[in-house]
């Protein structure tokens, strides 16, 4: 069996239409029979990453790849880039703005959450380079389970 | 059913009514109905029953499966089971006169669901307060009584089944009650009973067709409330113009209503206005529960403990099968609370005790709930999904619906799946016209 990729546009601070492209992720992957619990992990890592984008980044995508064996989530996002990765990783830390907290966003849950949900998380970012945040969701034998 | 019809559990489609324009084809919210030969509409077998294509239908070709007034059979023993939606329907009238009215209709009884609401509000208070402690249910709750949600959820999110509500519905909690303490003498007796569930929208109780085919002992009959209401408005205003009506005996509390606020629950918000929950919201309408449902499932509203939905726009009131407009019925709902205030029958020590009895849990584990639709919708393998992104990549993904489906993406779905031709696409038929 061969690989299936498919991505989707995110658009910076467009925070009408946030979470729609984890939304089509989300769709895709229900119509094939993962478990529950993996789409769930795996939309809750796309909703914080997306939101990463829409609230830091310029414009980016978001795709997911799905082997046999293996589910892969990729961000990337032409924005400001990430100076300190180690800092960024830690529960509470935020950059984002006051608007950004009146929305109910900046609680500094974000990456730490995607790191808690995906099996394995790789970021490169260099500052005003931009970032790409992979993370990689290991699917149980055969690639299905139920 | 005669032939040129097509049906699920919930709603019945008229083939010589329809006139193919397919506006029901893109309110579906599960994607179950395609148009084939601009006429006949066949449907795939994923209907919740929420009823949002019998609003677009401009033909009037699809109805709701229930029966029509015409089933009520005076020598059975007719039992009303009535939705709070229906006190409603009849603005400044008291919601004893109109269960009276159904009594002058020939129902033998009327049982008011009300009561079953409240039983299930104290049950719910008391889940809520004590998952507070153990956290053994996931934040946000979702309230299990309209059912058309707790089977979106369970078609489209079965992620969610763990945050429903496990508390036995209202609905359950009636019929649970009524079928063994009110129907057993009858029975005993000889007497054939009906009871007849006076719904406002197309869902039935529990609908037999999608847990099995056995006929229910007693028989049962789902009405919707627009069916019975021409009737029934001669009648409560009979009793109003009759001025003081001599007070009625009942056997049981719950086959009357005193209280005002039953009319509320119909209303969004009802079921949690008077919830003694800190936390908790009112979602209404089929988009803003999907969009709501998918945010959940993100992970969102994680700080919320208990949120109320309906599929229908400003709750039950909004109903596809009710009588009079649901801003009007709104109006009448405020009108009576202002009156009247909140206020419960019941006391929360008894209910107390039968939660300690395990009297409102679930039976059924809500995993099993997906097995209703399991089987209709296959999931589809690495080498399908990639075949459909090739059909899309061939069609233009306009979501014309020309072709009888909803949007391309469920066309190309159907196509790798074997239910359409690719032919069947308007576009693709006029590019290769072009290049030949």
């Amino acid at each position: 069996m061969s690989k299936f990729k498919k991505s989707f546009h995110i658009k910076g601070r467009d925070f009408i239409r946030a979470g729609e492209a984890s939304i089509n992720v989300q769709n895709l992957l229900k119509s094939m029979d993962f478990d529950s619990r993996l789409t769930r992990r795996v939309a809750i890592c796309g909703y914080e990453s997306e939101m990463n984008v829409v609230m830091h980044g310029g414009d980016g995508s978001l795709s997911v790849e799905v082997d046999t064996d293996r589910l892969i989530l990729e961000i990337t996002d032409d924005g400001p880039g990430i100076d300190d990765i180690d800092l960024a990783m830690q529960v509470g830390y935020s950059t984002a703005n006051d608007d950004h907290r009146e929305m109910g966003f900046g609680a500094g849950m974000g990456l730490p959450n995607m790191k808690k949900n995906s099996d394995r998380i790789h970021i490169e970012s260099k500052k005003d380079q931009g970032t790409v945040v992979r993370m990689i969701f290991f699917l149980p034998e055969g690639g299905k389970t139920d | 059913m005669n032939k040129s019809q097509t049906s699920t559990c919930f709603v019945r489609f008229d083939h010589d009514l329809c006139a193919g324009h397919g506006l029901c084809l893109r309110v579906c919210p599960t994607k179950a109905i395609r148009v084939k030969n601009k006429k006949a509409v066949r449907i795939v077998d994923q209907c919740i029953g929420c009823g949002e294509c019998i609003r677009s239908c401009r033909e009037g070709a699809i109805r709701a499966a229930t029966e029509g007034p015409d089933v009520l059979e005076k020598d059975h023993i007719a039992i009303a089971l009535v939705s709070p939606v229906l006190y409603a329907q009849f603005p400044g009238v008291m919601p004893k006169d109109v269960l009276l009215g159904l009594r002058h209709m020939g129902f033998q009884h009327t049982i008011d669901m009300s009561y079953f609401l409240e039983i299930f509000q104290f049950a719910t208070e008391e889940f809520i307060n004590r998952n507070r402690k153990s956290q053994r249910a996931p934040w946000p709750l979702i309230s299990p009584v309209c059912p058309v949600v707790v089977r979106l959820i369970a078609f489209q999110f079965p992620n969610l089944l763990p945050n429903v509500l496990p508390v036995l519905r209202p609905v359950a909690l009636m019929a649970r009650e009524v079928k063994s303490r009110l129907i057993p003498e009858y029975i005993e007796n000889g007497k054939e009973v009906v009871l007849y569930y006076l719904n406002p929208c197309p869902t039935k109780k529990d609908p037999a067709c999608l847990t099995s085919r056995k006929r229910p002992v007693p028989t049962e009959i789902a009405l919707g409330i627009n069916d019975i209401y021409p009737e029934l408005v001669k009648h409560v205003d009979q009793i109003k113009a009759a001025g003081d009506i001599p007070f009625y005996q009942t056997r049981f509390e719950y086959e009357t209503c005193a209280t005002a606020n039953a009319s509320m629950w119909g209303m969004s918000g009802g079921e949690i206005a008077d919830m003694d929950i800190d936390r908790s919201l009112a979602v209404s309408g089929m988009e803003e529960t999907i969009s709501y449902l998918e945010k959940i499932e993100m992970g969102l509203f994680q700080d919320i403990e208990y949120i109320e939905f309906r599929t229908c726009r400003e709750g039950c009131l909004g109903g596809v099968l009710t009588a009079i407009d649901k801003y009007l019925a709104k109006g009448a709902v405020q009108k009576m609370i202002k009156r009247f205030g909140l206020g419960r029958r019941l006391h929360r020590e008894n209910i107390l005790r039968m939660y300690e009895k395990g009297e409102f849990q679930t039976e059924k584990k809500p995993s099993k709930l997906t097995r209703l639709f399991g089987a209709h919708k296959e999931a589809l393998s690495l080498d399908s999904m990639q075949k459909i992104e090739k059909v899309m990549d061939l069609i233009q993904g306009t979501d014309c619906t020309a072709c009888g489906a909803p949007d391309c993406r469920t066309f190309a779905e159907d196509v790798v799946r074997g239910g359409a031709a690719l032919k069947e696409c308007l576009f693709l038929r006029a590019q290769t016209k072009k290049k030949v």
